[in-house]
């Protein structure tokens, strides 16, 4: 062994730290991502990892009310799945159903009540449930109950009643369910023409030919999914194969879905409607006793003028007529833009009569009318219109409201800049926000009850419409709770006890509450003798759905000759001049987000949009032959502005839009609601015109004109996407429906063999 | 001294080449900091953050999912070629010229392919485990994928790196022993060992010349067939544009032909810095100028054909991938390689052009620039545009693999400072073969011994 | 057997025309696209199943997005007359998978159901099988990725998290596949029933444009839609032989 001076040492050193931090380099750089796939490495005796339970519930990402299963393991959700004995969706689900539940499992929900002193741009601190509870209660007995408001999200069933209770309680009538998206013109209209209150029941299933105007019926309108299955059977399911035509200013997934495609000018569906309705009147497609009422009413409507008012050729408008009569069952529905225009239940009014005069009511693969729910009271007429919003933010400035409880429902976001509704609520001493996520509107609040999840929470849900018959369904939690929050019913049951309201509300927890009322359904009969109300009500909870497959006997539909002279449907009215503001501006529902509420989940955020695969952000969909006159091109950054306002997005060179259209989509720009959500792309609501739909008093959000402002700057408009044209290379095949003979010789190559068993 | 070739004295040819080795000037120690300086800074520290970040911090992406490591690789494989290609050809048919230039050319080859395996280990995502693509027995019985071209790749360059390493080593066998008998203190022993005790007798020579031709026949089918099989990396996918027959001949021939471009610029640099004027001359430059004229008509003529048959096939997946490539985002670099590699050597035609230094390196550094360009642009532009336009997308490298790239040619510059200090960068023995032995009893005899 | 044995064997194997047709399972899915209408929930639904990563914006937008099915979307004509169609692309499983003979340490590899697998901790990142792929449904890990508490809890534990550095792609639901065999041979039967395989996808898809089962099993609601007169195969006349077949879209000229 020689001695080592003290070079060699050093040197040895040296190269040995090198070799030493090279290897830990080395080995760090090769390390696996810390992942814990099962939550515990020695889970509890009750658990067998492996075996997954499922729970039934349902879902609440939009008013559908679609029946869910939810695959737990180990006490953690790990996947939603359609719960196929639920007649709405029979075990499907859209996309945004199943990010459900990226809710639950949000890296910034609001996790302990939250409080800050009168200063609405300071820091909220952290309270306890007793704290808050009592804050709000000794609030709400000190003020007279009229200056109380109770402004939620549009909810269903046993939940609604709670309000319902508690709001009486309280001696206040000022209980609002606000959704941006809910159809008023829709119900409008249904209630002039049919005299119903209920929406009736849409049976596309059976349909053979189907007009929609303006419903984007496959990715937004009312139930998607119960929609994609009667497409999907329409389509291939039957002998014969339905045909599907959309009437859109711009084409959406139910447009390039449908067979034909086409862009009348927008706000004049209804008029194209009663030009259908005339054609078919006119050409004695239509014999009923009241023809000649209808022949009047009609007149003005020939085809000719109908054509040049609604930019659609008369050819096209005779064939349409003549189809629609002669494929029965066919089906009319309208809804979306169509009834978001300054006449927008005349318009579907309009589409009802087609309906009408070629027998489709009461019929299957027509519409059917549903038997009012069991339970659960109907709020429509707790439903918050645009009118009404403008009407509580004129209270809140007159400093008529007192205590203002938002629950689950985002206003700030929803409603036009030119409402000054954001500005109107510093009018109100105490705001409590009920939601579990900080969105635009919690964020302007004073205390922040926050809700459990809906995955954590009992409730139940009466589908609205319904599917042709009775039916509800119980929610229940899949996952005991992540955080230091509360049912929503459980916080109303918690106030109603500090109030003292106990004989009206007398339930310990909103579970007790939906479970008594389950007894109203379980003493209808049937159930009663068979089982006792517990063993029902497991049965439930398992199937997660109760339905009664009795459709309601329509009858013989007499219409009041009143309804036939009133028809009528006049030019669309917009809000900006057309010289100025040369485009008509196109809001749309993302299919992603629908009014935003999906903004926050990186699923969501990361799914290509399905029409453009745009993730991210937003756009504005412009026709090519648009753009090349303005010399945009794609990414071009542009500026749109309105009377009311202005926001830029990049260009989005869209072969199916209007060339006097310019469209966008709703559901991003939000200023707050999580990390995925915040300052991404810009949202169209704000620079809206507050014009309002003249008999219901809604939004009418497509009747807002704008122009385009060149910035000169590109913008970023991250796609999935690449070239969107096939260049002959028989990507996507097609055939016409009369092939149907001779196999595909290509397959035939496919070994098919039989392996006995 | 700018005596002539033929006024050498075998007492010349020793004091040179020792001297090349012994004397170390001040300029070869900055060249050699540098070169180490820029290494480690532009190779060695971004590969590492590539280790901790992963793939992604280089451009590569869907659906471009090869990028500039594997040109790289191409084209250091393709550099590797001709110097012991060449120097075997040229043994075989005997030619003298080639005996002052072999050895750097040989080392070429060595230490390119030693950089492209280099840049396999930097092109895997996981190249800790690069260990699994060899067939070595294991109690899994795991094997290597066999009808895999990436394995033919790493069957065929070991065996390539194999050959050439004894290939140079034997070679300088008698120069080492020269050297040892010249040098003292660590050089001497170091090449004691070296030179595996050569005496120089007659049986050694013997036996020498013949395993040194018999390993030359060896290494020409050997050379040729590396590249063929790394064109069938490509070729043998269904890649439009990569799916072709020509590749493999492709391959070859611009591997010989950015090779030999190589060797112009090695003999340069070694002809200025290490003072051997007297024996790479201008016939080198002539006859190397000749090849390379060569080379590139053929080289021109395949990428005719590429075109040709590309539109021929009249498919849009061909048509759009010779769009793409003649028009598309990467033309100005198709244009850039149609210049260095198709028009500019066409001046080779002069032997002025051929026989004045300066201008053949120039013409050298554009050939290798174009040749690198080619390899890039058979990555990038292919892939990004396959058979589902939808997928179509952009490939722009990273500033990760930029300097990735520049690293790995100072890795390469640094090999070869080393290797010229301990190897006699121009063969001794053979020069003197070249020479008219000496009469007996003159004082030149004893210089010799 | 001695390892030359077992080489020249599997040699042999290799060679053997039609050495991917005896499967004891044969899945296929058939996609008709007059049914499909874009909605995307079957990408969601592979997203949620198969424990993809949240790639986050700057990757997406430098085309590293990680979606195992992805809806392309193709225009045909101008306005008035523009036409989008939707197509579902997934691995295709071919039977003469390019990928799988190019891979140098056979991580990808044709298994006895016929299905194209993945063994993660195989792979050693060489992206030679995406390049092959002429479907572009192989999806490298460029990087590790994360999913911010309490995000992760979602994970499933029936499919492994890969590591940056190696690919994956649609394994056809392989972890589900194998939970139906386990049950078939807990009840003593020997083969899984036709429609007890559900892939995430097929099992959300709202217009049952997707249909998963055994070819072998010339009953199955797979086979019989493979007779459909509709059905053709992506890029066909590369002859990769994918198990998934598409049901041509229908174009009608007015009603
Ligand atoms: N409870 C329990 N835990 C254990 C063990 C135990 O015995 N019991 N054993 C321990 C041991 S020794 C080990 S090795 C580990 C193994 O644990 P894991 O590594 O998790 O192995 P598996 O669970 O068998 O398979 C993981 C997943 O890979 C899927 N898979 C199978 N083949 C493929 C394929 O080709 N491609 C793709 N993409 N996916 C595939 C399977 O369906 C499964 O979902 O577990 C350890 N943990
Ligand atoms: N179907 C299926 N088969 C598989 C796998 C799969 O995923 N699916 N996984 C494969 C894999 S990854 C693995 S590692 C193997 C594991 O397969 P095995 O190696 O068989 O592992 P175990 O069966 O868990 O343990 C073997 C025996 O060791 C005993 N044992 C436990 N502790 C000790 C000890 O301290 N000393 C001694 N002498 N014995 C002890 C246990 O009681 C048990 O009887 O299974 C393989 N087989
Ligand atoms: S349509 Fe989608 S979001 Fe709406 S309830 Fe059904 S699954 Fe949920
Ligand atoms: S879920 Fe079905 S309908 Fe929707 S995109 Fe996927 S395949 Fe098409
Ligand atoms: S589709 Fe691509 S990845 Fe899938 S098997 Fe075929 S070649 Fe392989
Ligand atoms: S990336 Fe992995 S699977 Fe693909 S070829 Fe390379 S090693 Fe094989
Ligand atoms: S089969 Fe499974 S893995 Fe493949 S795309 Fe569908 S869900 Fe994803």
């Amino acid at each position: 062994m020689p001695d080592i001076d003290r070079r060699d040492f050093l040197k040895l050193v040296g190269a040995g730290s090198v070799g030493v931090a090279a290897g830990f380099v080395l080995a760090e750089s090769i390390k696996h991502p810390v992942e814990y796939l099962i939550p515990f490495p020695v889970p509890p005796e009750d658990y067998s990892p492996g075996i997954a339970t499922w729970y039934n519930t349902v879902c609440r990402m939009c008013a559908a009310g679609c029946g869910i299963s939810v695959r737990t393991r180990e006490g953690r959700a790990k996947k939603i799945e359609g719960n196929p004995a639920h007649p709405v969706n029979q075990g499907r689900l859209c996309a945004l159903g199943q990010a459900g539940l990226q809710v639950l499992y949000n890296p910034d929900r609001l996790t302990t009540p939250l409080l800050r002193d009168g200063d609405r741009t300071g820091p909220f601190t952290q309270i306890t449930w007793e704290e808050g509870l009592s804050a709000v209660a000794d609030r709400l007995a000190s003020v007279d109950g009229g200056r109380i408001y109770l402004l939620s999200e549009g909810v269903r069933g046993h939940l609604a009643g709670l309000f319902e209770l508690f709001m009486a309680g309280l001696g206040s009538n000022r209980l609002l369910h606000y959704d941006f998206d809910y159809p008023h013109t829709l119900y409008a209209a249904n209630k002039r023409f049919y005299g119903e209150n209920n929406l009736p029941y849409y049976d596309l299933r059976n349909a053979r030919y189907l007009l929609s105007f303006g419903a984007d019926y496959l990715g937004s309108w009312i139930s998607p999914v119960h929609h994609g299955l009667g497409f999907g059977h329409s389509r291939q399911g039957g002998e014969v194969r339905g045909y599907f035509v959309q009437i859109e200013p711009r084409m959406s997934l139910s447009g390039a879905a449908a067979d034909e495609w086409i862009a009348a000018s927008p706000g004049t569906e209804g008029l194209l409607a009663l030009g259908l309705a005339h054609h078919i009147v006119a050409e004695g497609l239509y014999e009923g006793d009241d023809r000649d009422d209808w022949m009047s009413a009609l007149a003005a409507y020939s085809t000719a003028r109908v054509a040049e008012q609604t930019d659609v050729p008369t050819n096209t408008i005779a064939r349409l007529a003549k189809a629609f009569a002669r494929n029965q069952p066919s089906l009319a529905i309208g809804g979306g833009a169509a009834g978001n225009h300054s006449g927008g239940v005349d318009t579907l009014v309009a589409v009802n009569a087609l309906n009408y005069l070629v027998g489709n009511l009461g019929k299957s693969g027509g519409l059917l009318f549903n038997p009012d729910p069991v339970v659960g009271r109907p709020t429509r007429s707790r439903r918050a219109s645009f009118q009404t919003m403008l009407e509580l933010a004129e209270d809140a400035r007159r400093g008529n409201i007192e205590v203002l409880i938002v629950n689950q429902t985002n206003p700030v976001f929803t409603l036009p800049a030119a409402t000054g509704f954001k500005e109107a609520l510093a009018g109100i001493p105490l705001i409590v926000s009920l939601s579990s996520f900080m969105d635009e509107t919690t964020a302007l609040a004073d205390l922040i009850l926050p809700s459990h999840t809906y995955l954590e929470s009992w409730g139940d849900d009466i589908p609205e419409p319904g599917v042709g018959f009775r039916t509800a369904s119980v929610s229940q939690p899949v996952v005991s709770p992540l955080y230091d929050t509360r049912a929503t019913g459980d916080i109303v049951l918690g106030l109603a006890q500090k109030l003292g309201l106990t004989d009206s509300m007398p339930w310990t927890s909103m579970k007790e509450y939906v479970e008594q009322g389950w007894r109203q359904i379980h003493a209808r009969g049937a159930d009663t003798e068979t089982r006792d109300f517990q063993a029902f009500w497991r049965a439930i909870l398992q199937a997660g759905v109760w339905g009664e497959k009795l459709r309601r006997d329509n009858g013989a539909f007499a219409l009041d000759k009143s309804v036939i002279d009133n028809i009528g449907a006049q030019q669309p009215e917009f809000s900006g001049s057309n010289d100025d503001f040369p485009f008509v501006l196109h809001p749309y529902l993302s299919n992603t987000f629908l009014d935003g509420r999906g903004a926050n989940l990186p699923w969501m955020q990361e799914l290509p949009d399905p029409m453009t695969s745009v993730v991210y952000g937003s756009w504005v969909e412009l026709n090519p032959a648009t753009a090349r006159q303005l010399g945009l091109a794609q990414g071009d950054l542009v500026r749109v502005e309105s009377p009311h306002g202005s926001v830029s997005a990049p260009v989005y060179l869209y072969p199916g839009i209007r060339p006097d259209v310019i469209a966008m989509p709703i559901g991003q720009g939000h200023a707050e609601y999580g990390r995925y959500a915040r300052n991404r792309g810009s949202n169209p609501i704000e620079i809206l015109a507050p014009r309002a739909e003249s008999h219901t008093g809604a939004l009418a959000w497509s009747a807002t004109r704008v122009k385009l402002a060149a910035t000169g700057k590109k913008a970023a408009l991250v796609q999935t996407g690449g070239t969107s044209r096939q260049l002959g290379r028989g990507i996507v095949q097609t055939t016409d429906a009369t092939a149907g003979s001779g196999h595909n010789a290509r397959l035939n190559s496919i070994p098919i063999k039989v392996v006995s068993t | 001294m700018a005596a002539e070739h033929n006024e050498l004295t075998y007492a010349d040819v020793n004091r040179d080449v020792v001297r090349s080795l012994v004397e170390t000037g001040p300029k070869y120690y900055v060249t050699l900091g540098v070169a180490v300086g820029v290494f480690l800074t532009c190779f060695f520290f971004p590969w590492f953050y590539q280790l901790f970040y992963g793939i992604g911090a280089a451009g590569m992406n869907q659906p471009t999912v090869w990028g500039t490591y594997l040109a790289s690789f191409i084209f250091w494989i393709g550099l590797s070629h001709s110097g012991t290609l060449l120097s075997c050809v040229l043994h075989i048919t005997n030619s003298a010229w080639r005996k002052a230039m072999y050895r750097s050319a040989e080392a070429m080859t060595l230490f390119s392919l030693m950089v492209a395996a280099t840049m396999v280990m930097v092109h895997l995502g996981r190249p800790w485990f690069i260990h699994w693509s060899l067939p070595y027995p294991n109690q899994m019985e795991l094997w290597p994928n066999f009808r895999s071209p990436l394995l033919f790749d790493v069957m065929a360059i070991s065996t390539y790196l194999a050959g050439s390493s004894i290939f140079i080593y034997m070679g300088s066998i008698p120069d080492f022993a020269a050297v040892r008998d010249r040098t003292s203190g660590w050089r001497h022993h170091m090449y004691v060992l070296l030179s595996l005790g050569w005496r120089g007798t007659d049986t050694e020579w013997h036996r020498l010349g013949r395993a040194y031709t018999f390993l030359a026949v060896l290494i020409i089918p050997l050379a040729v067939s590396v590249h063929s099989i790394v064109s069938w990396d490509f070729a043998l996918s269904i890649v439009p544009a990569l799916h072709q027959t020509i590749f493999a001949p492709y391959f070859v021939v611009g591997a010989i032909y950015s090779g030999t471009a190589g060797i112009v610029t090695v003999m340069f640099m070694l002809r200025k810095y290490m003072n051997f004027e007297r024996y790479i001359t201008e016939l080198h430059f002539d006859n190397l100028g000749k090849l390379l004229l060569l080379l590139s008509l053929i080289w021109t003529y395949i990428n005719v054909l590429e075109i040709f048959t590309g539109w021929y096939s009249g498919t849009s997946t061909e048509l759009e991938a010779l769009r793409y490539k003649l028009f598309g985002f990467y033309a100005p670099l198709y244009w850039e390689m149609i210049l260095f590699c198709a028009v500019a050597p066409l001046l080779l035609i002069s032997r002025r052009f051929r026989t004045s230094f300066v201008p053949m390196l120039f013409l050298s550094f554009a050939i290798n620039i174009g040749m690198y360009t080619e390899r890039f642009l058979i990555v990038a532009t292919s892939l990004s545009r396959k058979y589902l336009p939808d997928t179509w997308g952009l490939y722009v490298p990273s500033l990760v693999e930029i300097s990735i790239l520049i690293g790995s040619v100072a890795m390469f510059v640094t090999l070869f400072l080393v290797f010229v200090k301990i190897f006699p960068s121009v063969s001794i023995y053979e020069v003197k073969e070249t020479m008219d032995v000496p009469r007996k009893g003159t004082p030149q005899w004893q210089t010799t011994r | 057997m001695s390892v030359v044995d077992r080489f020249s064997e599997s040699w042999r194997k290799y060679r053997k025309p039609g050495y991917y047709e005896d499967f004891d399972y044969a899945w296929t899915m058939t996609i008709d696209l007059d049914r499909c209408n874009g909605c995307e929930a079957c990408v969601t639904a592979c997203q949620a199943e198969n424990n993809l990563p949240i790639v986050g914006e700057e990757d997406i937008a430098r085309g590293r997005q990680m979606q195992w099915i992805r809806i392309e979307r193709y225009w045909d004509g101008e306005y008035p007359n523009a036409r989008l169609s939707f197509i579902p692309m997934l691995c295709q499983h071919c039977d003469a998978a390019p990928c799988e003979t190019v891979c140098p340490v056979s991580a990808t590899y044709h298994n006895q159901d016929g299905l194209n697998v993945q063994v993660y901790n195989r792979c050693i990142g060489t992206r030679s099988c995406a390049v092959y792929c002429p479907y572009e449904v192989r999806y490298f890990n460029y990087s590790n990725h994360h999913w911010p508490a309490p995000l992760d809890q979602q994970l499933n534990p029936d499919v492994s998290v890969r590591e940056k550095g190696v690919m994956e792609k649609c394994t056809f639901c392989i972890q589900r596949i194998r939970q139906a065999k386990d049950h078939a041979k807990d009840d003593g039967r020997r083969r899984v029933r036709d429609g007890e395989v559900q892939p995430a996808c097929v099992q959300t898809c709202p217009t049952e444009a997707l249909v998963f089962g055994d070819r072998n099993d010339p009953d199955s609601q797979v086979s019989r839609s493979l007779n459909d007169p509709r059905a053709y195969r992506v890029l066909d006349e590369l002859n990769t032989r994918p198990s998934v077949v598409y049901l041509k879209k229908v174009v009608t000229d007015g009603g």
